[in-house]
Formats: structure tokens, sequence, C-alpha cells
């Protein structure tokens, strides 16, 4: 080996390492020597999230420049600062030279990864538009990150939670006094006797329905009292209509009694009225058997056929009237009611 | 006691003969033939075998990088991995790692057995500062060749892992979205911070071994144990220096 | 410009000024070992000095003090009134030291070991320098070594190339270490006349370290005795051979008594 090949394979070799090092540093940096500078837009954001200096901006998932700068608005700051933004910070873009954006672009934090990678998209705006020069400041539109919608699954979540328990504890009580279901067992257990026996009663008037007997058997068994029966309903429709206005005076009686207010109110939070109303159960019990005999003006109803049409009216007049303490929540006024009595 | 006297006279006279060698350095251009030939030695000749070893760095980052990723799907980074670690730890560290093996052993054991056959004795009587004529000219090409090797390393690496990532069965990243993972996330900044790396470590080995080769006394036996002890200070001093030397480039340019 | 001065040429029509060297209460202690114990003496300018002592006596240490490649412990070696110790001395007076094992630098080839001086120092140009170099192997009748490496060479070889690497210096002083051990009486004789005639051609000042009596007693013009660290005489060969002192008669004429040997005496 003489001396003069072995300097032209060091120069050689030499030679290739700057070669190498010269294009790794345009591959890895984008080569920051000859590129045109490009022009600088600014976009003005609420919130940067985790856009940093040195992220892509793209137009259409293509590379048309990089954030150059972030920055914080001092005009928010300080009164009477840079008019262009109103925005709490802001981020400098440089775009490359020849990427025309027009006026109506807008341009969107996008995070293209779990692992938080930001860059800024850039839409495309239409063709007739303005161009932006260097210095403009371009439309932004705030996207939701992942954050905050994690953010809002998880205040969902809570608020759920805490109707849930809410739910939970009228249901179950919330361990001084039992919940409604609870109060509604207690009420069914004292007053089986009572049930049952109207049970029984009922049975026994629909047995006799059945049979024809009495108006409502022959309404139900007469072909005949098929158009008489349509007009009636009719009339009932009526009555049902004015029974919901009842049903609206009835709840705001029921707030009264929410709130111990009038006569309702009274009694249901005086011992004493409740003993009394104890007293007026067993009293429609008595009334009920006499029904069942036949005894006194609505054992007579039942049993006498020509009384059917006004049974028929009371009975769907009740009918509606339940509809509407249900659509009314009947549940807090049952629940309250209840209370008081048991 | 007496092996931190040694310590302390091992680390004085390096800095001697550092201060000594640097103070020549405007000989250089009266030398040239020496650092081509010395240049020749230490790049040139060092060239394939850091080649084949950092490809295989390269290939087993991947490898491994492969096997512990594919389980939560983060596969698509090991090209930034690879890239990353090449070029900020691995690249330098290995070149500097070979160097002292291959190069700083030869330093040490050329420069050993002239002082033992008093070659280095002829020439300062010849009024020639062996740290001019031995020292300087191997410290000058080591400048020179160490960002050289590195970025070869660097790069044989890097390819070495995408040949991994495409074709073994269980990676199976296609070579674009290896190297797009790579120039995402490695920036030049990561790689002149390898490149600084190098240079240091790639100086002090060479100071060092021509410091131990040069203090070495006794008869030829003396040789074998200077080339040992060259070597071992090397890799120990590469290995702290990467550390302190990482901290302070972290301190200097952060991420 | 680190170089001697002045310039001498080793040419006969030329004379080199030679220099004097003065050795002042040379002291050397390697740890607690004293190898040099307060030794003075004086060498003339032009003259052939010839150290001799038996092995480990320090004469190697004294010579490595003149070149200044070992610092005194205490006193001093003075080269034309400049310390020995002192770096710049070296660009004063041109010193050659011949090493025992000759140190020539085996990457070079012969050619290239005598060119090395003078190519540092930047003598002149390429052209003067091959001049130079080949004239000074022609001195030693060396011409046909100049490509060989020294590991191609004999032993009498490699001594003749460092007389004719040292003489490329043009050196004022001349000192040799050793320059006939390992070597065949005839060898051994030959580079005696060698450093004899350089002397008689160039009047440079020399200082031979060797055990070798032949060479002692044949060229110098005087001798100092060193035992021990210790300068036991000065004289000429003359007055050498005339002493009677026993330790300098043993050492010039040994007596062979195998059966009562010198190491069993020193045992007890």
């Amino acid at each position: 080996m003489n001396n003069s090949q072995q300097s032209v394979r060091v120069g050689f070799f030499f030679l290739l390492g700057v070669a190498l090092i010269w294009v790794t540093f345009e591959t890895l940096s984008g080569g920051h020597f000859f590129e045109d500078r490009g022009y600088k837009l600014i976009a003005g954001f609420d919130d940067l999230k985790e856009l940093k200096t040195g992220d892509e901006v793209r137009m259409a998932g293509v590379k048309i420049g990089t954030v150059e700068k972030t920055q914080l608005n001092e005009s928010l700051t300080s009164a009477g600062g840079a008019p262009d933004t109103a925005h709490a910070a802001s981020a400098i873009l440089r775009i490359g030279s020849k990427i025309k954006i027009t006026k109506d672009a807008s341009a969107a934090i996008v995070q293209s990864g779990l692992l938080g990678n930001n860059y800024l998209a850039v839409t495309a705006g239409t063709v007739s538009q303005p161009l932006l020069k260097d210095g403009d400041e371009i439309a932004t539109t705030v996207t939701p990150d992942f954050n905050s919608i994690m953010k809002d699954i998880g205040d969902l979540g809570h608020k759920l939670d805490g109707a849930l328990s809410n739910l939970s504890s009228a249901f179950n009580g919330d361990g001084k006094d039992g919940g409604l279901f609870q109060k509604l067992d207690r009420m069914v257990t004292e007053n089986r006797d009572k049930v049952n026996a109207t049970m029984s009663n009922l049975q026994e008037i629909t047995t006799k329905v059945n049979q024809g007997q009495g108006t409502l058997g022959k309404l139900i068994n007469d072909p005949d009292l098929h158009d008489q029966l349509l007009a009636a309903v009719g009339e009932i429709k009526d009555t049902a209509a004015q029974a919901k206005v009842f049903v609206t005076d009835a709840q705001g009686v029921i707030d009264q009694v929410k709130t111990g207010k009038g006569a309702l109110g009274t009694i249901i939070y005086d011992q004493q009225t409740a003993d009394n109303i104890k007293a007026s159960i067993q009293n429609v019990r008595d009334v009920s058997d006499k029904l069942a005999k036949g005894q006194g003006t609505l054992g007579k109803l039942i049993n006498d056929d020509s009384l059917y049409n006004t049974a028929q009216n009371t009975l769907n007049k009740a009918d509606r009237a339940i509809d509407g303490l249900n659509d009314s929540g009947p549940i807090t006024a049952v629940g309250i009611a209840a209370n008081a009595l048991f | 006691m007496k092996q931190l006297r040694n310590i302390c006279d091992g680390v004085g006279s390096v800095l001697a003969l550092l201060v000594r060698s640097v103070g020549y350095a405007g000989t250089l251009p009266l030398q040239l033939g020496r650092f081509i030939e010395q240049c020749y030695l230490i790049g040139y000749t060092t060239l394939p075998i850091v080649a084949i070893l950092s490809f295989f760095i390269g290939s087993v980052l991947a490898l491994q990088a492969g096997y512990s990723m594919q389980d939560f799907g983060a596969k698509s980074f090991i090209g930034s991995l690879v890239g990353l670690s090449m070029a900020r730890e691995l690249g330098p560290m290995m070149v500097s790692i070979l160097l002292a093996g291959r190069v700083g052993s030869a330093i040490t054991a050329e420069l050993a057995s002239m002082k033992v056959y008093q070659e280095i004795d002829a020439l300062e009587t010849m009024n020639i500062p062996p740290a001019r004529m031995l020292v300087m000219p191997r410290l000058a090409a080591v400048i020179v060749m160490m960002p050289v090797l590195t970025i070869i390393a660097n790069l044989v690496g890097w390819f070495g892992g995408a040949f991994v990532s495409s074709h073994v069965k269980f990676i199976d990243i296609d070579s674009s979205t290896y190297f797009g993972a790579l120039r995402h996330y490695t920036k030049f900044k990561d790689v002149a911070n390898g490149l600084i790396k190098a240079e240091v470590f790639g100086f002090v080995v060479v100071l060092v071994c021509c410091s131990i080769g040069l203090r070495t006394r006794g008869g030829p036996r003396e040789i074998g144990a200077s080339v040992t002890r060259a070597v071992v200070t090397s890799l120990i001093m590469i290995l702290v220096l990467d550390y302190f030397l990482t901290q302070v480039l972290l301190l200097i340019s952060p991420s | 410009m680190p170089f001697c001065s002045p310039p001498a040429h080793p040419d006969a029509s030329q004379e080199v000024p030679a220099v004097g060297v003065k050795v002042e209460n040379l002291v050397k202690n390697f740890g607690s070992l004293s190898v040099l114990k307060n030794v003075s003496f004086e060498v003339k300018p032009g003259e052939i000095f010839v150290l001799m002592g038996p092995s480990g006596s320090g004469k190697s240490v004294l010579l490595r003090h003149v070149v200044g490649l070992e610092r005194a412990t205490s006193g001093r070696v003075m080269i034309e009134g400049h310390d020995a110790a002192v770096e710049e001395t070296r660009q004063h007076v041109c010193i050659g030291l011949v090493f025992q094992a000759g140190a020539l630098f085996n990457s070079l080839s012969v050619y290239d070991n005598l060119a090395l001086y003078l190519r540092e120092h930047r003598v002149g140009s390429e052209a003067e320098i091959k001049t130079k170099v080949l004239h000074a192997l022609k001195i030693l009748s060396l011409e046909n070594t100049a490509k060989k490496f020294p590991s191609d060479l004999s032993g009498g070889m490699k001594k003749r190339v460092a007389i004719a690497r040292s003489l490329v210096m043009e050196p004022q002083l001349l000192l040799y270490d050793e320059p006939t051990s390992e070597l065949d009486p005839v060898m051994a004789a030959t580079i005696s006349e060698i450093i004899a005639s350089l002397r008689d051609q160039y009047r440079v000042t020399s200082i031979v370290v060797s055990h070798d009596r032949d060479l002692a007693l044949n060229i110098a013009d005087r001798i100092g005795l060193l035992m021990n660290g210790e300068l036991i005489m000065v004289g000429t060969p003359a007055e050498l051979k005339a002493s009677q002192d026993p330790r300098i008669v043993d050492f010039l004429h040994p007596k062979f008594d195998l059966h009562n040997p010198r190491f069993k005496k020193l045992e007890t």
C-alpha cells in the first residue's frame, strides 16, 4: 500500500461520512438550510392541547408545513393588546410557499394516535375565495379531543350514578324509615283481610255480570244495547275530559298535601285523623259488604238493571282519573301519603 | 492508598499528555502523512467490523422491540425505538467500544513496545517529543474519523432494524412504516447528540491508550499488561463518561 | 526551531566545536535504592571517555542523566555550561545517544530511521536529506541496508545503524551505551574502531559506557571506573593498568577459581 492510495481511501471515506451526515440531516430535519421559508399564518385557539413546536401542518393528510412556534396571547392579559385574535393561545404556522390556502379554510388540532401525537389539519377552502397571505390569521375550529370526550363520559357516569342512588333510596328507603316498596308492602299486609274481602265481593259482582244479571250483565250480553252504548261512550269521553281537569286540580291538592297545607295535609300528617281514616276504610268494607248483598243504593245499583248506565259512567271516570294520576307522578304523592299514614 | 495514588498519577499524566499534544496541534500540516495513516487505521480499517456489528445491533433491537411490543400493538413504533436508541446511545457507544478494542489496544501495544525497546527515549534524545509525533496525529485522526464511523454505524443499524422488521414473521412491519416512525421521532438533534458523544469517547479512548502505552515501564511482559489496562480503562471511561455526558447534553439541549 | 546550533557537518574539512561535560556531585536514588552516590568527573572536549564498571553499577543511569532522560536526585550534569536536565539544553548542544539495543524504530526502514531526525527538524529538502543519510550509511559501510527493516538486521548491523542514526544528527557529543555488548570479539573490535575513527574524523566528544576491557584500554583517552554507584578512579588506560587497587585488578583481570567461586563468597 503506497501513501497516495491510502490518502485516496481516507479522503473517500471522509467524504462518504460527510455525505451521509448531510443526507441524515436532510432526511430527519427536512433540510432547513435550503428550504424556502414559506409564509407565516397565525392560528388562534383557546386551547392548543398538545400541539407543540415542530408538529406537522397537514392538508388532506399531506404535510404542508410545520408549527413554528406556540405562544400565549397577550391580548387576554393586557387590555388593548393585539386586536387580531380573541383566543387564549395561538400557533404560528410556517406553510410552504407553493401551498395555497384560501380565506375560508380552517384549521383544527387533530390527534393522530392515542399516544398524544398531534398535528394541525387544515381543511381546503373553496377555489374562488381569495388566498391567505403572510401573517394572516386562519380560521380555526375546535374539535373535541380524546381527553374532553373522556371527561364528558366521566361526568355522565357521575350523574347517572347519582340518579340511580336517588332512585334506589326512594324505593328502598334511606335507613330511617322504609322506602316506597316497604310502605306499600306494609299497607298491603295490614289491609290484607279487607282487600281479600273486597276482592271476593268484586268476584261475586263480576259473576253476576257474566250471568247477564242486572244492568251490567245485560249490557254485555244484549247486542241491541250496542248502539246505545256507543252514544254513551261519547258522553263518557266528554266526562273524561272533565275528569282530567279534575285530576290537575287534584295534583295541586297533592302538592299542598306534600307541604302539609290544607285539609288533606293536616289529615295525613295528623295521627288522629289517620285513625279516623282507618275507621273509614272499615266503613268502606262494610259498604262493599252491603253492596254485595244488594243493600243500600249501591247495592241496588248493581242488582238493578236500570242503573247500568250510571255505573258505567262512574267506572270510566274512575279509570281516567287513575290514568291521570299515573301521568302526574303518583308515586311521589302516594309515597308521601303512605309515609304519613303508616 | 497505593491504588488511589496510581489513579491520580494516571489521570495527571493523561491530562499532561493532553495539554502537550494539543500544544502541538499547529504542527499537523507538517505531519499530514502520519495523520492520513492514522485516519486510515482508525477509520477505514475499522469500518467493516463497525458495519457488521451495528447491523446486528439494529437487528436485535428491532427483534426485541417487536417481541415485547406485539402484545400491546405498538409494533409500528419499532422504527422510533431503533432510530432513537441507535442515534443517541448505541451507535456512539458501540463504535467507541470497538475503537477501544481494535484501535486503542493497537495504539497501546505499539507505544508500549516503543517505550520498552527505548524507541521513545531515542525520540527524546533526538529532540522529537513523542506527544508531537505519536499522539497528536492520532488524536487529530480520531476527531476526524469518529463522526464518519458513527453515522455509518447509525445508518447500518437502522437498516438492520428495517430488515428484521420486514422479514421476521411475527413482526412484519414494512420498511415504509418503520422509517416513517423512525423519521417522526428521531430528529437530527438526536443524531448530532450521538456524534458529539462519539467524538468525546473516541478522543478519550485514544488519549488514554496513548498515555498508558507511553507510561509502560519494564520489559516486554509489561506490553501485554499495558494493553489490558488500556482497554479496561477505556471501557470504564466510555461508560462513566456516557452517563455524565448524557446528563450534560440533556441539560444543554432538552427535548 | 528545535535544532542543534551551530549546525555542524560531518565532513573532515570542518571542525566540529566539541563540547565538554562536567558531572557535579550527582546523586540518584530510585526509592530507597541508591544508584549513584555523589559522582563527579569531567570530560574534556574531543576526548573519548570510557565509563567502566560491573553490571548494575549505575553506568547507564549516569548516561541517561547526560541526555536528560533522568532527573537527578541532587547534583547536576553540565554540558558546555548548560544543565542537561533542562529541555532547552538539547537545542543548544546536539547530543547523540547510541542505545544498548539500538532502539531503532521497528516500523521504519533503515533509511527512514536515519532520515526521521532530519525530516522532523526540517533540515533541508528531501534531496539534501538523502545525501546526508547515504553519506552516514557509507561511513559505516551500510549502503546495502538502506531499504531493510531493523528486524532483518544482525546485532552488529543494528549497532552500526544506531551509530549512523546518531551521526546524522551531526552531534557535538556522542554517547554510547554498551556498544559492544552481545557481539562477537571481531565485531566488538570493529565497533571500537568505528568509535575511534569517528572521533578522529569529526573531533566529537564521546562518552562510552561499557564493561568491555579491550575497548576501554585500546581507544579510551581516559577511563572512569564506577562500582556500586561510586566512581573509584579516573585515569588514562596506562594508569588503570598500573593501579594496585584490588577491586580494579580483579575487575580487569578476574581470576577463575572454580573451587572457590565468587558467588558463594557473596553469600557469606
